[in-house]
């Protein structure tokens, strides 16, 4: 076909209507004339006009329109039917486009930047003695290596930093209302290298890095969120930890930052001074000033070619030269040097490895829910085309072809599909909102370019399947049967009714599973909800206070504690108050060697956890105080050192001594005196196991900046909130409290993950249950009309109602019995995968199995009620009246 | 059939493109019914085109560009689409007469008495 052809066949199918009037009026024209000339006879019109319009090869178009109009009359015909198998499909296509999207997001989206295959993390496998880390691990680098490997960087095209402002969010300030918000200092490079472009102003620069400038780049979000995308923000004042930046631009679209934690609000270049230090520490020396302290992370750029392994080894001895530069160039005997190792970017870095597992296993009951669903929309479908058999067979006795039949059957397939898939894909917006909710990571789920895909690839398989489907009905109809049908032999077949049996025994057998599982997460869940945490978290209110160090020695910033604790203790309602370093429940703890009486205790793990506390911690708490006593006001920086430790400290330490009056540290020079003993309590999260553990005084420690404020309310603690607000607005009125909540739900969000997960696997659990019991209720109901004769009969003959009604029951019994037998093992097997899932539960808990099968039991039983029941009630004259 | 066509002959397959790009060619500018009149004409009532023939014959040459098809009006002062050759006709027309000139030759040398 040439290109001119085609141009001509689409301006046909474009302005067809005119095509074929213009036909018309030429037939006419042709006609009269050959009716005025008498000798000629005009054909048959219609034939000609369609064979004239063949020729433009549009006909098939034509065809599949007239079969999507037929086919979605005959879907309107019977509402009950459509919207039945709609919402099946859409709610299995759903579940697993709005799972997949989250898998997505957390595991396989790569960075919305230029390249992003090449973009890795750069981390290193430790690092050299005689350093400390703030962050995670292996990913911080110290600023000798940062300025190291950016000066020189082989098999990398690009080096970028990137530093935490705070632990969690920083003090913002814009207008008059503070507030805060997650802020990086980055390295001048770091959009230039990413490939980010701005969408206002500008992005940062090297001269930005060096000068340390005072400058700030605003995420798209936070600028949509809290600046209502406006660009007359650019030049603006904003202050971050009461230190003034200038707004100068706003990142791209969906670019939300490298960080692991959640989007990031802001950038600035690295900043230098004490008071915007790394990670908000209150050290007075800036990180700059501090070779020995490991606290930036860094990304880079791959250059073409070069695979992500042999870049890290050829970055190696560059990063160990400089990793040991500060440290008299070499490593101690026996230590093994670190070495780099290179990260992919996709997916979300430290919640990948937490939720990839998981989320594999809710893939795969979504998908089993999506079996489920279309086997019953096939059965749904094969019923109601054995219903219209009758109807086939007179379409083919009076010469419709049977591939006419089928196109009209695939046609219909088609738009229950698509109907299904679009309303599947605005579920799985709705819930991947829900879920990102629920998750607590700060994270964006919705569906993108590549969940779509999924989803349309879902579709097309689907499609197919119920293009298949109908087949046999379309094929198999023999014309004579059109005149032999009645209501008896128009549905016997047995073939096809045991073939639904299977498929529903099948469909228990799977439903069974899922229940297991679901069940397995919700035990895991109440065991993590009744953990005892070794405290009262009843009326506990916390949130955090950054003071801003630019204006505050440490004993001022020790009175300003004071002042703050004293106001809040007076306030109606409030019954205590104390403080912490570390937040209880939001994962980050202290874990340090441990020294007894000047000494590294022998035996156990050598480590204590700790944390710098306020004055009358246990008591705010609720954690009882075993013996000794609770710190106190008087705990002050001038005062005796003293300290608290838990029962598992004396048990691993002490041997069972009494601790009292005996010395322990965290470092061999400053020694605590043990003054009194508390029982075990929850640090990190719920599911960890009893450690030791030791309570500082917080005025007898140095560097306190921010701190966790406990608040125990009388009454609803978030009540609270409003007046406590008020009350450190008056005391510093910049400060905004961070990250304010009941101390209930910061414990609940350590186990977010388990949480999301078991609710998820409950809400499938009960979908499979529900799909399940419709695909069985209708089986069980064409059975019983298929067999009113042969009950009718049976009644006549004097079989009480009871009899029938069992033979109903018996029916939908055995296909239980079927479905547990296959089942039991399966979910056995099946809930292996969930071990480490698991809290509290064995996979093979035989109380779970039971309460599945009793749930089981329950849905067969509910769904059979209503077609034994009818069948109970069929009269006898009338069923065979029938005939 | 009916009886007033026993006397004439089909056209035969493959030519019908031909007649009507011949008839065009010499004519310039007719309507469907003075396409089929022109070649019953000129062939001395002997060949006959079928409209159900002609018109989708007229519809794929469109299709091909051969044809280009102008509404105007007859003497009678109706509305008629006409026909004319275009370029791509022309070419086609003397790549049809090649072609017919090679079969008929081709035809008469078989039918030929030896």
């Amino acid at each position: 076909m040439t290109a001119g052809e085609l141009a001509r066949r689409l301006l046909f199918l474009i302005r067809r209507r005119q095509h074929l009037d213009e036909l018309d009026e030429e037939m006419r024209l042709h006609a009269e004339l050959c009716n005025r000339a008498a000798s000629r006879k005009f054909g048959n019109t219609t034939l000609l006009k369609e064979k004239s319009r063949e020729m433009w090869g549009w006909n098939w178009l034509d065809d599949l329109a007239k079969d999507l109009r037929y086919s979605l009359r005959l879907l309107r015909g019977n509402p009950m039917f459509t919207g039945i198998i709609v919402l099946t499909l859409a709610l299995g296509i759903g579940a697993n486009t709005a799972i997949f999207s989250v898998m997505n997001a957390v595991v396989l989206r790569s960075l919305p930047v230029k390249n992003p295959q090449q973009v890795v993390y750069i981390h290193a496998t430790g690092q050299p003695h005689h350093t400390w880390n703030t962050g995670i691990w292996g990913w911080s680098m110290s600023t000798g290596v940062y300025e190291q490997l950016r000066a020189e960087h082989p098999g990398l095209s690009d080096v970028m930093a990137y530093v935490p402002m705070a632990f969690g969010k920083a003090a913002v300030l814009y207008g008059r209302d503070p507030e805060e918000a997650s802020a990086d200092m980055v390295s001048g490079n770091f959009f230039t290298g990413l490939g980010v472009q701005p969408v206002c102003g500008r992005m940062l620069t090297d001269s930005d890095e060096t000068n340390h400038t005072a400058v700030a780049v605003l995420s798209y979000a936070y600028w949509s969120r809290r600046f209502g995308q406006t660009c007359s923000v650019i030049g603006h004042p904003l202050y971050i930890k009461g230190v003034p930046f200038t707004v100068v631009g706003v990142a791209a679209n969906g670019f939300e930052g490298v960080e692991s934690d959640g989007s990031t609000d802001l950038w600035v270049p690295l900043q230098n001074r004490p008071g915007l230090n790394a990670w908000g520490s209150e050290s007075d020396k800036s990180f700059y000033a501090n070779p020995q302290w490991w606290c930036i992370m860094m990304i880079g750029r791959l250059r073409p070619g070069i695979s992500r392994t042999a870049a890290a080894a050829r970055l190696t001895p560059i990063f160990q030269r400089a990793a040991y530069a500060p440290l008299g160039g070499k490593p101690q005997k026996g230590e093994k040097m670190p070495t780099l190792a290179f990260d992919g970017t996709k997916g979300i870095p430290g919640a990948k490895e937490v939720y990839e597992k998981p989320l594999r296993v809710l893939l795969a009951m979504v998908g089993l829910i999506l079996l489920i669903a279309c086997s019953n929309v096939v059965m749904m479908l094969n019923a109601r085309n054995a219903a219209r058999r009758h109807e086939f067979s007179v379409r083919i006795a009076i010469g419709g072809s049977k591939w006419r039949l089928l196109r009209q059957l695939m046609a219909e397939s088609l738009l229950i599909v698509a109907a299904a898939t679009a309303l599947g894909y605005f579920f799985a917006f709705a819930a991947t909102r829900a879920i990102s909710r629920w998750s607590a990571l700060d994270q964006d789920f919705s569906p993108d370019r590549t969940v779509l895909l999924f989803t349309l690839a879902i579709m097309s398989a689907i499609a197919l399947l119920f293009g298949v489907a109908p087949l046999r009905n379309a094929l198999k109809t023999p014309v004579n049967l059109a005149l032999k049908t009645t209501a008896a032999t128009a549905y016997s077949d047995r073939g096809r009714m045991h073939a639904r049996k299977v498929v529903i025994a099948l469909q228990m057998c799977i439903c069974l599973t899922l229940l297991v599982a679901a069940g397995l997460l919700l035990r895991t869940l109440q065991n993590l909800q009744n953990v005892d945490t070794g405290m009262n978290t009843q009326g506990l209110l916390v949130f955090g206070i950054s003071p801003q160090q630019e204006t505050r020695s440490g004993a001022e910033t020790i009175r300003f504690y004071e002042s703050l604790t004293n106001r809040l203790r007076s306030l109606p309602g409030v019954l205590a108050v104390t403080l912490m370093g570390n937040r209880l429940g939001s994962g980050g703890t202290n874990n340090t060697s441990v020294y007894v009486d000047g000494e590294h205790p022998r035996g156990g793990s050598g480590m204590v956890r700790w944390n710098t506390v306020g004055p009358d911690y246990l008591a705010t708490l609720g954690i009882k105080l075993e013996y000794g006593r609770d710190l106190r006001e008087s705990d002050s920086a001038n005062a005796a050192k003293v300290a608290l430790i838990n029962d598992t400290f004396t048990k691993q330490y002490f041997k069972g001594q009494s601790p009292l009056g005996r010395s322990i540290g965290i470092s061999s020079k400053i020694q605590f005196t043990v003054v009194g003993v508390a029982a075990d309590s929850k640090y990190a999260g719920v599911t960890e196991e009893a450690m030791p553990m030791a309570y500082f005084p917080y005025k007898q420690r140095k560097g306190i900046g921010t701190m966790q404020v406990e608040v125990r309310t009388a009454g609803n603690p978030t009540s609270f909130l409003q007046v406590i607000q008020r009350e450190v607005r008056q005391l510093a009125p910049n400060l905004p409290l961070l990250q304010p909540m009941t101390q209930q739900a910061q414990f609940d969000e350590s186990y977010a993950m388990q949480r999301l997960v078991a609710w998820l696997a409950i809400f499938f659990g009960l979908l499979a249950a529900f799909l399940v019991a419709t695909g069985l209720y209708a089986t069980l109901a064409y059975s019983v009309t298929r067999r009113t004769a042969e009950i009718g009969i049976r009644m006549a003959l004097g079989a009480q109602r009871g009899e029938v009604v069992w033979m109903v029951l018996k029916e939908s019994i055995d296909l239980c019995v079927a479905g547990a037998v296959v089942g039991v093992p399966l979910a056995l097997a099946a809930s292996r995968v969930l071990r480490s899932i698991l809290f509290g539960v064995k996979p093979s808990d035989p109380l779970t199995i039971c309460l599945g099968l009793v749930a089981l039991v329950a849905v067969a039983l509910v769904a059979t009620l209503i077609p034994a029941r009818r069948a109970a009630s069929i009269d006898p004259i009338r069923a065979l009246r029938y005939e | 059939m009916a009886p007033d066509r026993s006397s004439r002959d089909e056209i035969p397959p493959g030519t019908l493109d031909l007649l009507i790009l011949k008839t065009l060619s010499r004519d310039h500018r007719l309507h469907g019914f003075e396409i089929a009149e022109a070649i019953q004409r000129i062939s001395a009532d002997v060949l006959r085109v079928e409209e159900g023939s002609l018109y989708p014959a007229l519809q794929r040459m469109l299709l091909k560009g051969w044809l280009k098809g102008e509404w105007g009006k007859t003497l009678e002062n109706r509305r008629a689409r006409y026909y004319t050759l275009t370029r791509a006709g022309q070419k086609q027309l003397e790549h049809e007469m090649e072609r017919y000139a090679r079969v008929s030759t081709a035809i008469a040398r078989i039918i030929q008495p030896a």
